[in-house]
């Protein structure tokens, strides 16, 4: 079984993200970036499913500039078999994104795409929904476990104040939450070796995809800094704030 | 630092595999180790629980061969320096620990015979973390690490070994020893021993800090070995150890110092006092500056005897010179960082009193660390 793994390169989750002085965009000058952690994990459950004997073949695709070549050659050392870079300029949005990958699982025909649930620069949580739509494949989004039996994928997904089990015929679409896994190191002689791993370039005209925009970024602000507290005196004081000032309770 | 580039001066260009190790070492200093830190210091043994992680970096199959069943990659001193900087970010003590095995195996490919490699190296490639160091230091006043007062006799066949070693990392667990000494004419030799052979005693030792690195004195009383423990064929390369060991040393340092930076830039930026952060205070923001330059200017010494290593060019000189000032500085930079913590630089609750202490070992240590 062939398994597709998408990986996105964004701001390293540790970094202080600032917006830029003219509010246009995200200032991206000197950030650290790495690899999205959901796709992380897509990328390790996809690596399990391999060393478990049930994937045969793991291919990581990302969408983006020649540097997102180096989150596909951390997925490479993780241990995905071969990448695809699919060549884009600048800001791209889920759709395009979608119908990019939709063309390479035309391509390649993978049992199993596995994408993290959102990326966490532009939380949008639109790709994988858009491909399982694109594709006409089942879906189960917010995956926290995967078990592939025969010709179908049982997924429990997380969903509000509960789980649920959902079984899909494959192919299918899972997008990864955070507690499906816990991705490993990419090990010293695994980055080595992640060089002569196969990596194919295509652009969007190889796919026959056109590159549109319909979204327009108006503004991008930091968040309102907040107050600094005040110490109340006794209890009645700190109700009475709560009911008049706050007038968060009655 | 790249091989490419030999025609530059000196080249600070990571390669992609530089930067893509660094970041799993920093990942993996923030997540393992740093959590950690204070309770290994505190006494926790990490035998058990953390050395065997550390297998998962596979940093010691790097350099052996494919066929010994390593990633047969050129043995590269840069690499290694950066690997060590980022482990000592985490932990200046389990980072030394960390290393042992790798010191022990750089040394093995530089200087064992082929016989010694295809023995011992695919031990190392193994599941399991194989616990291996290497020991020079003798305890005695006026020590000089290039003449090792542990004397050794022929015997026969084999050799007799008497003398201390001390500061030996992870010497009461060690399953292989390079132990140093000097042969009666005069000429260094170092020894592969394994286990704990008859007259070899190992003592833990309580220093004031690397508690982690599990540090021991090994004390060989006519511990008797056979001819196929001598390392290597010829006259042991002694300097050249040392050196690399030197490069590896203040590694550590600038991995810890940069630690110091970085948890007193964010401590005075928050703290305040007298209404504003204290970074506004000239006294304070200069000493924090002075940390920044003075670790800037040992990380470029050690990365340029690092790099001078990796292209075979002589880097003895320019090991010495890093490892005076790291050691000189380091230990500036761990009584810096207490002091811009104030009183609270004195509290364990912060990590500064730790990282002071293990800076302080800087100065002491050679032979070990071996990039």
């Amino acid at each position: 079984m062939k398994v597709l793994v998408a990986v996105k390169r964004v701001v390293d989750y540790n970094v202080k993200v600032r917006a830029k002085a003219d509010g246009t965009d995200v200032d991206l000058n000197n950030v650290k970036m790495s690899i999205n952690p959901f796709c992380e994990i897509a990328v390790e459950e996809a690596v399990r499913l391999k060393e478990a004997g049930v994937a045969t073949e793991v291919i990581a695709v990302s969408v983006g500039e020649k540097s997102c070549q180096e989150q596909i050659r951390t997925a490479l050392a993780l241990g995905a078999d071969r990448g695809i870079q699919v060549e884009t300029d600048g800001k791209v949005e889920p759709l395009v994104i979608a119908k990019l990958l939709k063309a390479v699982v035309d391509k390649e025909q993978p049992q199993l795409v596995i994408l993290g649930k959102q990326s966490i620069d532009g939380d949008n949580n639109q790709t994988g929904q858009m491909l399982g739509a694109l594709a006409n494949m089942g879906q189960g989004t917010f995956a926290s476990e995967i078990a592939v039996e025969g010709d179908k994928v049982n997924v429990i997904r997380e969903i509000d104040g509960g789980l649920q089990t959902v079984s899909l015929s494959l192919p299918a679409i899972v997008t990864t939450d955070l507690r499906l896994n816990e991705p490993r190191y990419a090990s010293l002689p695994n980055i080595m070796k992640a060089k002569k791993k196969q990596l194919d370039v295509y652009t969007p005209d190889d796919l026959g995809v056109a590159v549109t925009s319909h979204i327009t970024q108006i503004k991008v602000e930091a968040p309102a800094e907040r107050k600094a507290g005040i110490t109340v005196k006794d209890v009645e004081e700190l109700v009475d704030k709560l009911k008049n000032e706050a007038k968060i309770i009655s | 630092m790249t091989d490419e580039t030999q025609d530059l001066i000196f080249d600070l260009t990571l390669t992609d595999d530089q930067r893509m190790n660094r970041e799993t070492m920093q990942r993996f200093a923030t997540a393992e180790i740093r959590p950690i830190a204070k309770s290994v210091d505190a006494g926790d043994n990490p035998a058990q629980t953390f050395y065997p992680k550390t297998v998962e970096l596979g940093i010691s199959q790097l350099p052996i061969p494919e066929v010994l069943g390593g990633a047969g990659m050129k043995r590269s001193p840069s690499s290694n320096a950066l690997i060590l900087e980022d482990l000592a970010h985490g932990d200046l003590s389990l980072a030394l620990g960390s290393i042992s095995p790798v010191a022990f195996v750089n040394t093995l490919i530089d200087q064992g015979s082929d016989a010694q490699r295809e023995k011992y190296l695919p031990l190392f490639c193994a599941e399991d973390f194989k616990t291996a160091t290497t020991a020079l230091l003798e305890p005695r006043a006026t020590f000089d690490p290039t003449e090792p007062a542990t004397i050794v006799t022929t015997n026969g066949d084999g050799f007799t070994l008497s003398g201390t070693k001390s500061m030996v990392p992870l010497g009461m667990d060690a399953e292989l020893t390079l132990i140093i000494g000097r042969m009666e004419n005069g000429d260094p030799a170092a020894f592969i021993v394994e286990g704990t052979p008859a007259g070899m005693t190992r003592t833990a030792e309580d220093n004031m800090g690397l508690h982690g690195a599990q540090l021991a004195t090994l004390t060989l009383d006519k511990v008797q070995l056979p001819a196929s423990a001598l390392l290597g064929e010829g006259p042991f390369d002694l300097q050249r150890f040392i050196d690399l060991s030197r490069v590896g040393i203040c590694a550590l340092a600038v991995g810890t110092c940069q630690a110091v930076l970085d948890y007193v830039k964010t401590y005075c930026n928050e703290r305040i006092a007298f209404d504003e952060p204290i970074t506004n205070r000239q006294s304070v923001a200069f000493m924090i500056a002075d940390i920044a330059i003075e670790l800037e200017s040992m990380r470029l010494m050690t990365w340029r005897a690092a790099s001078r290593a990796e292209q075979g060019l002589d880097f003895h000189e320019h090991a010495y010179l890093a490892k005076v000032f790291c050691a000189e500085h380091a230990m500036k930079i761990g009584t810096d960082g207490v002091q811009l913590l104030g009183g609270h630089g004195f509290c364990t609750e912060h990590p500064v009193e730790l990282w002071y202490r293990d800076l302080r070992a800087i100065a002491m240590l050679e032979g070990m660390a071996s990039v």
